[in-house]
Parts: C-alpha cells; structure tokens; sequence
C-alpha cells in the first residue's frame, strides 16, 4: 500500500467515482468527478491538530461506527495518501456555518472551504473494475438481534475490536459493559447460503475468517474460562493450509456445533445474550454468551449497478460482474476487466492472483504504447559516509500494539540512546507509514546520520521500503540494519514482557554494533534474458505460454507427455456449464502454431544454472539434449487423480473415480441411463490424517454430475455421502438445485466412514444416519468415488530449482496472501493444481497472473542485484573447502601466477550467489566473506550480545 | 453489399482500425460499419476505394450480401438498425493512437496489487478510490488466516 503512494507512475485519485466512459480499448475517454476534500494534499503535513482541534465526534466507520472520529480525519493511522479530509455531511461549519477551528489552528494553512468537486477527464487504454464488495447488514433479518443486543456484533466489527489500530487498541472488550468477554459464539451463514436475504451463494470466506477470529480470540483472552464456540452448517475451509489450520483451531478447545441456531435474544439486562439452537440430537438447547460474533457474508457494494451502467458491463443477478472460466477476468466490454470480490466472493489470494491476471490482460492490449507515459525513479546521489565517524539513528516501531503491547518501547527507546555511536533516537506508532519515511529523511539530514537501525518487524517484507527512505535521503541502501522485535519477540513472548523487553535491549544492541560496522555496497545489474520457460502443458502452462507469447516475449513450452492439454482432457465441463474438449480443441493449436512458442513434447528439465533474470537449463527433449537460457519460469507441472485403496474400488467394476465416471458418462450414457441408484462419496483420500486438504473441486463435481443424472432420469435415486459440502461461492446454486431435485445428501464422520460391500451380486453401500441415529444400507448401480487431488511429483524440480513445497507436495508460494503466484526462488512463478487443487477458471486466471508477475521482471531490460554477494579474500589460499558446500554452484576454482609460481585461489560468481553464507561459514581462514555479513560484523554482533553476560 | 472485416483492412492499409472509422466519419471512406468488426461498403464504393489504395478486393472481401443498394453516405439512417451494440457503448470520436495509462477503478486489495504490476511494467496508472484513503476491507482486517500475519 505505502509503495502504491510512493509509485512515481500511480496517480491516486480519492474520493472520486467515474460517471463516463467512452471511446474502445485501447483509448478510453473516462470522466471522473471528485469530491472536494477541503485540505490541501500539497500543504498537509499530516500533524493531527486539526482532528484534536475539531469538536464534532461522529462514530468512526473505519472501526464499523464502534468508537469516534472527528468530522475531519483521516481513515487509519497507515492511510495512503496520508491527508486529512473534511467530512462535509458532518462538519460544523458545513451544517451551521461556524466554527472553523481546524483553519484556525492549521499550522500550514491547508484548509480550504472553498474546496468545490472537480471532473477530471482521463485518456486510458483499458479499465479494471476493482471496487470491492460489501457486508451483509444483519439488521434486515430480525432474529440475530443486531443492532437491538448491544453484544450482537458483525464479523468486521470484530475485527476492530481485536486490531491494535481499533477502538480497544487491541484489548478485546464487549461493547455492552466494557468488559473482557469470555464465552463468545460465532454464527456463520448470516447473509448467505439463504433464500430468505436473497443470497443463495456461499461468501467462501466467513468459514475461515471465523475460525481465525476464534483462534485469535484464545491468545487475547485470559484466564481458563474462556470459550470459543462456532455454529456452522457446513464447515468450508477448501484452500491451501486452511484444513490444518481448521484443524489446529480445533485441537486448541474451539468448539463447532453444526446447527443454525434459531434466534439470539438478549441476556440479562440486555448484556450477553443467550443462543437458542436444535442440538445434533434434535434437542432445543438454549444457551447464554458473553458476545456472538455474526459471521456476515460479501454482497456487491451498493454502486456496483451504477458503475456497470456507465461502464456497460453485465451483471449477475446478485450484482456480481458477469465472466467466463477462460477468460475469468475480462467483462463483456472489451478493454475492461474485473478482479477482486467484485467478480464473486472470495478471499485475498485470490484477489491478487485476480488482480495480477487483470493487469496481465489490460496490459497485453496496449503493448506498443508500453512506456510511453511511464517515469523512472531517480534517487540523488549517494553521500561518500568512508570518512565519517559512525552516526546512528535509532526508530523503534510500535506497530500500534503488536509491538508495544508486550515490549516497553519507551524504556527500550531510552536504552538506545545510550549505547555507543548512537546519536538520534524515535520512537514511531508504525515506522512503516508513509510520514515516518519523511521523518526518517528528515532525522538524516538533521543529525547527520550516517546509520540507521529500525527496530520493527522483519526485514523479508520491509527491509525494501526502508532502503528506499535511505536512498531517497542520500545514503546507500546498506547502512541500514533491522532488528526484529515483533515476530521474534513480541510474538513469542506475549506473556512475558519484562523478558520481552531486556531481550529487545539485546536485540537493538547487537544491531547497533553491526551496524557501526556496515559499509557502502553497490548493486550489480544483469541484463534480463527476454524469454520464458514455461513447464507443463495442461490449461494452466498453455495460458501461461500463451500470455508470454502474446506480450511479445520467445517461450518455450515443456510438456513431459506426447500431448498438450493435461488433465482437461478428461473433464466434461466447468462449474458454469462450459465444455472444456472444445476450448481445449482451439487452443491447443493456438499455442502450437504461435511463432513465439516453442513447444518441446516428451521433454523435461534436466539441469539449472543461474538465477532470475539469467536461467540455463539443459532440457531432454525425447533423449536429445539441448540447452535453452530464459529470464523467468513458470512452474505449471499440474496434478493427478488419487487411485483409490478402499471402497472396494479397483475390485468392483463399478466403483469409479469422478474422472471415469465423466468419461462413462461421455461414451456409454445410455447404460447409466438405466441405473435406479448411484452413490457418490466425498472425500475419498482428501482431509484425512496424512492428506490434511481439502482437494476444493469435487464437491461441486459430484453436485454437477448429480444434476446431470437426475436430468437424464429424473427417478433415479441419487445420494451424496459427503462430510461438509464445499460449494463455495455461487456454485451453492448448484447444491441447492441438486436438493430441490430430489438429490439426496448424508452426512458421514470420519470415525464412522461408510462401508462398501458386495452382496448377492449387489453393490452395497452401508453409512451411519446422524438425523436417524441408526445405520442405513444403499444399493448402488455405480458408486463414484471423489478422490483426492495430488500434485504431481516434482522432487526432481524441486531440487534443481531450489524452491519449496508444503508437506502435501504442492509448490509453496512467497506469500500465501500477497504473494500467492510467486515462488520462493525469484523469477519463479506457480500456476495450476501443482499450487493447490483448484478449478479451472482459478487455474486459468493465475496462470495469467503468473505472467504479470514475471512480465514486471522481463520489463526491466537489466536487473539489479542483491548487493549481500560473497567476495574473496586475500587469504585464501585455493584449498577448494567452499566448492563442495556451494549450493549454487557460484564458486569456482582459479589458477595464477605470482613471482613466477602458480598459486590456486577461488573466483565467485556475483550472479549466482545468492550470499547464503555457507562458503564464510566452512571456509578455515576467512579467505570468502559476504558483503554486509563479515565476519567483523558478525563478531560485533556476537560480543555485543555476550558483554551483559 | 459487401462486408471487409475491419482488422483485414487495417492491416492491408497499414493503419490502426480506428483510422479506418475516422476515415469512415469524415468522408474519406464511402463506408459504414456493419455488426460486430466488419464495414460495409456498396460494390461500386468498394471497387472504387480498392482502385484508389491499389487493394486487391479478394483478399480483403469478408462476404458479399445480396441486398438492394442502399446510397453508401456517411450519414446514412439505417445504421442503428444493422448495430447490436449496447446503448452504453458508445464510441467517441478518437484519434487512433493506443493509450498507454490503465484506470483502475478502487483501492483495495485487488485495486492496489493491478495498479503495481501494471506500473512495474511500463504502464501508467491512475487509481481510483472512492473514500479518503486506499486499504479497502484489508485495512480493516486484524490478522490474516492461515499464517496469522498482520493484514497491514
């Protein structure tokens, strides 16, 4: 977010809405109106007298309207651009005509009521529509209580009354008597999965955020009467990590009761409440609680139909923007595209795997404007600090109460100052907003410094940001150094702040002694070899190739079997009905006939030199070798269909797995036709001990092929033996046909799987009824089998490329939640079923993503490298210890001449060392150290911390 | 009648497709648009205009209908009736160069991670917010499932 303020080549416009679009892809002419803002975003300086100043309170909607802002305010403390606004519906002066008190004491004099809305008009090649979404009001459906129970709250409610940054600073307390709550219950569905509020869809997303809410909750809560219970219908946690998570959540004492309570009536003296729900046994239970927690779903926000309409999109009936599996992010339009909750609920990654794939698309149309309208970023020269005595700035980060809630930041702020070297000291609420980096600039200049410690949180996400601030201010991004007292302290330490705090004393000090010690580096740039390699031909690699090719960039496409298109070959259609064999038909001679792509069939990669931007690989191509150099990859090496051990399956001819179920259905319908019972059991290898993930696609498998048999026969028996039904999304529509039609749905525990048995010829399915508390027997014509998702094996990759996969062997990702296509290995990127089971749109639209993601790499002719290099010494005397430790083969041995003899010493090769340490560490003479880590820094580091032994 | 499919046209001329339509709208071609990309000219304008470009007409020819002529003039009425274009679609008259700035319409999540990867990759950006200050729901959220990380 802060680096979208800071991007010289992003213009924020707040508080406008777009009221015209004209013109076609690639020139739009769009109108914008914005509203007045009545401060000057020049003169601003973000100083907060105005809000202290102001004396009308208004509830805040940021917190959800629990606790007050000022008619003037900013949203949040991090808010980028970081500008007060006036809220003119609110404002004295606006409502009465006096008062005036922030101008009056606005040291800049950036207030202006004379501020009047503007139309700005925007001359834009392609449009993406990502406004969001909003939540379900629950004051429409009168049983909850909410807004009449002052301890009935939302979900996003609850969000801000356990952030640091929300109205209890983090302290959770009930909004009735201010106290600590401690039995809290969860009620999901609220908003979804319902006729009666019009939204049949499931928001995919409440089931998680619940579970966190619950497991978060225990860690804020004291004492051992706490209690966390959630009431659920069925439990939808069908992403990456997330059934572990579920798992943990339950393993920690949360309860789930699988019951959708009737009503929440007030508890005595409306505090509390009390929860009247039909227990599994059938039995009315009524229950008291401190607080229920309203599990809200998503709904369109309330200017989506205006936006459509001046863009001329379509819209579903729920007012989500309308798009297809194959082209998941475009609109009817051409030229505008959609991501985001917009297109349907859903969570964050795969949000910004949309977001990625909709500047993929927008972008692909406008090729050969590319640049023309771009700046580049020039920072000033950088101040020669070799001669100076080191002067170090200390910043302590609060991170609202992340930081400060365990660590005594003012004491430890205090410490700093004393330690030597250190001359400048600041404690900041976030060190990261956007005004600390002025400050930071600021403090440089002012005192001097030639150092800088930040005591924050970790490096991997925000040690960039600070290099930046140190650039911007004159100084080489290396004389920067982090101690992280967040996750390695305030984290673990919780309950422990007076050790929390000497341990983050330590943890400053030894930064401050190395950091005394850190010099000037310089960045090596690489050129960025303008090709891609792509590995995996199903739908996902093919897109991906497809994409590349069409950005203008060679791509060789390697497909280990003799054909294109993976598993899509065996699949029927897509959850929105599309036939994927005739999608399937017209791009695979699409991707085989593009002059850009080379597809290498029957091949694999066998060997890997280099790093992002300069990849090497020899490739086996049906037993030939060849060698290829390419700038970024894609891993899209797909997944496969669990061979069932159980269920009789392999023993019976009619005990089948989805794919051959689809393929009988495709080539001897009419048998089936006859059959008077099929069995369909779910979870068959998936969320069990061992396979702890949910393989996401088969529950709306099963409910599609359901369908289609009762369509085809509409007395036939058809039953489902699922354990929670996970048709997330606006696939429930589906679930609930297949109901309407007579599809019959029992639930199974998996301490009480079913059994499958042949008797008398007959195939038998035997599964334990909860409503009738005994077992029941089906017979079964055929019994489907939704078996598991597995990643293909990739060991082999794995170890070549030096990336990561989770224990299930899917391929991890940087960041689950902000990073969700780009790999560990840099220049890497993860499309398809090798990331987690998915569907096809989800597949197709990451493999987009996966390309904007490398395009930004490829964008760039040369590439800056990580100045944290190996370099050799003069002690090294060639003894070759650090050759064999070498993972990335980036050490190598040299021979010359000195005084007429031959002496041996090492060489390292700056692009493929990654600075991993490994060579410093063996090496028996400190012949090889790593920029910014000598030994001299690191011995600092060690003496620091043992002189308060 | 007959249809040229515009792109073809284009491509023969050596011109961006919306130079065509200029060309259409002032005159220069005796021509008008036909539904979905393709341009309809009378036999007599199409031969005419292929001798004057030194085109030839069968590569470029997209199908030819059997209608009574109707005077090919600019401003000929019957055009709303051949155009299945929605109402809100409506084309600007514009020049025919290609625009290399995106709007992105919202600040959240999804809007903040568009805007970076187009402007990391030679695209301007203008971003769209409707309140104060971009975040969007993220900002709002305490920690983020499964990992428990901050959503800041």
């Amino acid at each position: 977010m802060v680096e979208c303020g800071r991007h010289l080549n992003i213009e924020i416009h707040t508080l406008s809405r777009v009221t015209e679009v004209l013109g076609k892809k690639g020139n739009f002419n769009v109108t914008v109106e914005q509203k007045p803002r009545y401060v000057d975003m020049d003169k601003c300086i973000a100083c907060g007298l105005c809000t202290e100043k102001c004396p009308k309170a208004v509830p805040d909607e940021f917190n959800m309207g629990v606790g007050k802002r000022k008619a003037i305010h900013i949203k949040y403390s991090q808010t980028v651009p970081l500008k007060y606004a006036i809220d003119s519906g609110n404002c004295l002066y606006f409502l009465k005509g006096k008062c005036k008190a922030c101008e009056k004491f606005c040291p800049t004099g950036a207030i202006n009521f004379q501020d009047q809305p503007r139309k700005i008009s925007l001359n834009v090649g392609s449009i993406i529509l990502a406004p969001g979404y909003e939540p379900f009001d629950p004051a429409k459906a009168d049983i909850y209580g909410y807004g009449r129970i002052a301890d009935v709250v939302t979900g996003m409610e609850y969000e801000r009354l356990l952030s640091a940054g929300g109205p209890f600073q983090g302290h959770l307390l009930r909004l009735s008597d201010n106290r600590e709550p401690k039995k809290i219950a969860w009620i999901q569905c609220v908003g979804s999965r319902t006729k009666n509020c019009g939204n049949l869809y499931c928001s995919s997303v409440c089931c998680m955020y619940a579970v966190k809410q619950a497991v978060v909750t225990a860690e804020h809560l004291h004492g051992d009467d706490v209690s966390q219970t959630v009431f659920f219908m069925d439990l939808r946690s069908h992403s990456k990590e997330f059934e572990r998570y579920y798992e943990d959540a339950r393993s920690r004492g949360v309860r789930f009761l699988r019951t959708r309570p009737h009503s929440i009536m007030p508890g005595k003296n409306n505090i509390g409440v009390s929860i009247e729900y039909t227990n599994d046994r059938g039995q009315r239970v009524e229950e008291g609680f401190d607080m229920a927690v309203l599990s809200v779903g998503l709904q369109a926000p309330p200017d989506a139909l205006e936006l459509a309409e001046v863009c001329g999109i379509e819209l579903d009936r729920y007012h989500f923007a309308v798009t297809e599996s194959f082209n998941p992010v475009a609109t009817n339009r051409d030229g505008i595209y959609v991501c985001g909750a917009f297109q349907g609920p859903k969570s964050i990654p795969r949000s910004v795997t949309e977001a990625s794939a909709a500047a993929c698309v927008a972008g692909r149309s406008l090729l050969e404007a590319r640049g023309t309208l771009t700046l580049e970023k020039t920072y000033p020269e950088e101040r020669d600090v070799s001669g100076e005595e080191p002067r170090i700035g200390v910043f302590v980060c609060s991170c609202g109460i992340n930081i400060a809630g365990v660590v005594r930041v003012q004491e430890l702020a205090e410490y700093a100052r004393g330690l030597p070297s250190v001359v400048h000291v600041e404690n900041n609420l976030f060190t990261c907003s956007t005004d600390t980096q002025d400050l930071i600039a600021a403090s440089i200049h002012e005192h001097r410094l030639n150092r800088i410690v930040v005591a924050a949180c970790t490096p991997r996400t925000h040690e960039p940001l600070f290099q930046d601030t140190l650039r911007e201010a004159g100084l080489n991004a290396y004389l920067l150094e982090m101690a992280n007292i967040r996750n390695q302290n305030s984290w673990v330490h919780q309950k422990d702040a007076e050790a929390a705090t000497a341990k983050a004393k330590d943890q400053v000090r030894m930064a401050v002694a190395k950091a005394a010690l850190n010099a000037p580096l310089s960045r090596m740039t690489v050129p960025v070899v303008q090709k891609a390699l792509v590995i995996g031909g199903g739908i996902a690699g093919m897109t991906a190739a497809l994409e590349f090719a069409e950005k203008g960039y060679p791509t060789i496409l390697v497909e280990k079997s003799d054909r294109l298109g993976g598993n899509a070959w065996h699949i029927g259609r897509t959850a929105r009905g599309e036939e994927v064999r005739a999608v399937l038909l017209e791009m695979i001679p699409r991707v085989e006939n593009h002059p850009e792509i080379t597809v290498l069939k029957r091949a694999q990669v066998v060997s890997v030199r280099g790093s992002v931007g300069n990849f090497v690989s020899e490739l086996e191509v049906e037993g030939k070798r060849r060698t290829e150099e390419y700038g970024v990859a894609v891993v899209a090496t797909g997944g496969r269909e669990y061979q069932p051990e159980e269920y009789l399956y392999g023993r019976d001819p009619r005990v089948m797995t989805h794919l051959q179920f689809d393929e009988e259905l495709r080539e001897r319908a009419p048998s089936i036709h006859k059959a008077r019972s099929v069995v369909f059991i779910q979870c068959v290898g998936s969320r069990q001990p061992g396979r702890l993930y949910c393989s996401r696609v088969c529950c709306t498998h099963t409910v599609q092929s359901a369908l289609r048999l009762k369509e085809m026969n509409a007395e036939m028996d058809v039953t489902v033996l699922y354990r929670d039904m996970r048709t997330y999304g606006t696939r429930e529509e589906l679930y609930f046909r297949a109901r309407e039609l007579g599809v019959l749905f029992l639930r199974y525990s998996l301490a009480s799987k079913p059994s499958v048995f042949q008797e008398g010829g007959q195939l038998c399915v035997e599964v334990f009824d909860h409503v009738l508390e005994r077992p029941v027997r089906i017979s079964a014509d055929y019994l489907v089998l939704a078996s598991a998702i597995l990643p293909n094996d990739i060991q082999g990759l794995v170890e070549l490329y030096k990336c990561g996969v989770n224990e299930d062997g899917f391929v991890n990702e940087a960041h689950p939640k902000l990073r969700p296509v780009d790999m560990t290995v840099d220049g890497m990127f993860v499309a398809g079923l090798c990331h987690y089971p998915k569907p096809m749109d989800e597949a197709v639209a990451q493999a987009q993503a996966a390309v904007s993601r490398a395009a930004v790499l490829l964008a760039r002719e040369r590439l800056q490298l990580d100045a944290v290099k190996s370099y050799v010494t003069e002690r090294c005397d060639g003894c070759g210890l650090c050759l064999d430790v070498c993972p990335y083969m980036a050490i190598r041995l040299e021979e010359y001449e000195k005084e007429g003899k031959v002496h041996r010493r090492i060489a390292t090769d700056k692009a493929l060392c990654k600075g991993c340490g490994l060579c410093e560490a063996t090496c028996p003479k400190e012949g090889v150290m790593v920029h910014g880590f000598t030994l001299d820094q690191l011995r600092a580091q060690v003496n620091a911390l043992v002189e308060a032994l | 009648m007959i249809i040229v499919h515009i792109t073809a046209l284009a491509q023969a001329l050596g011109v961006h497709r919306n130079t065509i339509r200029n060309w259409m709208k002032s005159g220069r071609i005796r021509a008008r648009s036909a539904p979905g990309k393709g341009i309809l000219f009378s036999r007599k304008d199409f031969d005419d205009f292929c001798q004057a470009f030194r085109l030839e007409p069968e590569h470029l020819v997209f199908k030819e209908l059997s209608l009574p002529l109707v005077p090919a003039t600019v401003d000929a009425a019957p055009e709303e009736g051949l155009n299945h274009v929605p109402s809100t679609s409506r084309e600007d008259s514009m020049s025919g160069k290609i625009t290399g700035a995106v709007l992105v319409v919202g600040g959240g999540i999804a809007g903040i991670q568009a805007a970076l990867d187009l402007a990391d990759s030679g695209y301007k950006v203008h971003l769209l917010e409707k309140t104060s200050g971009i975040g969007g729901k993220m900002a709002q959220l305490d920690k983020t499932y499964p990992t428990n990380d901050c959503a800041m």
